[in-house]
């Protein structure tokens, strides 16, 4: 047993975990930004995407040093958490861009 | 025996976080019984299974306002994981926060 892959493979578990936790909370703020905006509270909406966007950089930069350590030659473990994490991340970002038009729409519709 | 269930996504992050409160409610000779699903079967869930309390992992805490909707009728409180003890998979942490809300 090579306890230093082992350890390797749990700290890129933990970068993992790391990123989805920011990029889920950057997820759900942009759905209460929306949530607001529905109740025609802009203010709060804004507030609410500032916060995402503030988990969503957080996220991204942890997930660089993936990128980095892989140019760098070291190995980086595909794991199915791996996976996820890319996939929240991926996600967040493509509701946050469609978050930002539909609070526009709700402006419109609300008036 | 107290009953706590982990809401997130997919049921794939909160796993290992599950695994780690296990092992402290062991280590803290508590017995509870502790699972993780994802956010579409809770409905199902909570029908065939009496629950104490629901923590949301971060990517599912928006839905916050809705699920507590259903879970009020049975008296079910339900809060977002601190996303902290969240991102370290602090299992202890995660397990204090649970039983806090288990009054």
């Amino acid at each position: 047993m090579n306890t230093e892959t082992d350890n390797n493979e749990m700290d890129q578990d933990i970068i993992a975990f790391k990123i989805i936790s920011n990029v889920g909370m950057a997820k759900s703020l942009t759905m209460e930004a929306l949530y607001a905006a529905k109740e025609g509270n802009y203010e709060l909406a804004q507030e609410k995407l500032s916060e995402s966007k503030q988990h969503f950089k957080l996220g991204h930069k942890i997930h660089s040093k993936l990128i980095q350590m892989e140019a760098s030659g070291e190995k980086v473990h595909p794991s199915i958490i791996l996976m996820h994490a890319e996939d929240q991340m991926m996600s967040a970002e493509t509701i946050s861009e469609l978050v930002k038009e539909m609070i526009e729409m709700y402006k419109k519709i609300n008036k | 025996m107290k009953t706590i269930m982990l809401v997130c996504a997919a049921g794939m992050s909160t796993s290992l976080l599950v695994t780690k409160m296990k092992k402290a409610a062991e280590g803290k000779g508590v017995d509870a019984d502790i699972f993780a699903i994802p956010a579409s079967e809770m409905s199902s869930v909570l029908e065939n299974k009496n629950v104490d309390a629901v923590l949301l992992g971060p990517q599912v805490m928006y839905m916050k306002k809705q699920l507590e909707a259903e879970l009020s009728i049975k008296n079910i409180p339900i809060e977002a994981i601190n996303v902290q003890d969240y991102g370290m998979m602090n299992g202890e942490k995660v397990l204090e926060q649970a039983f806090s809300l288990i009054k």
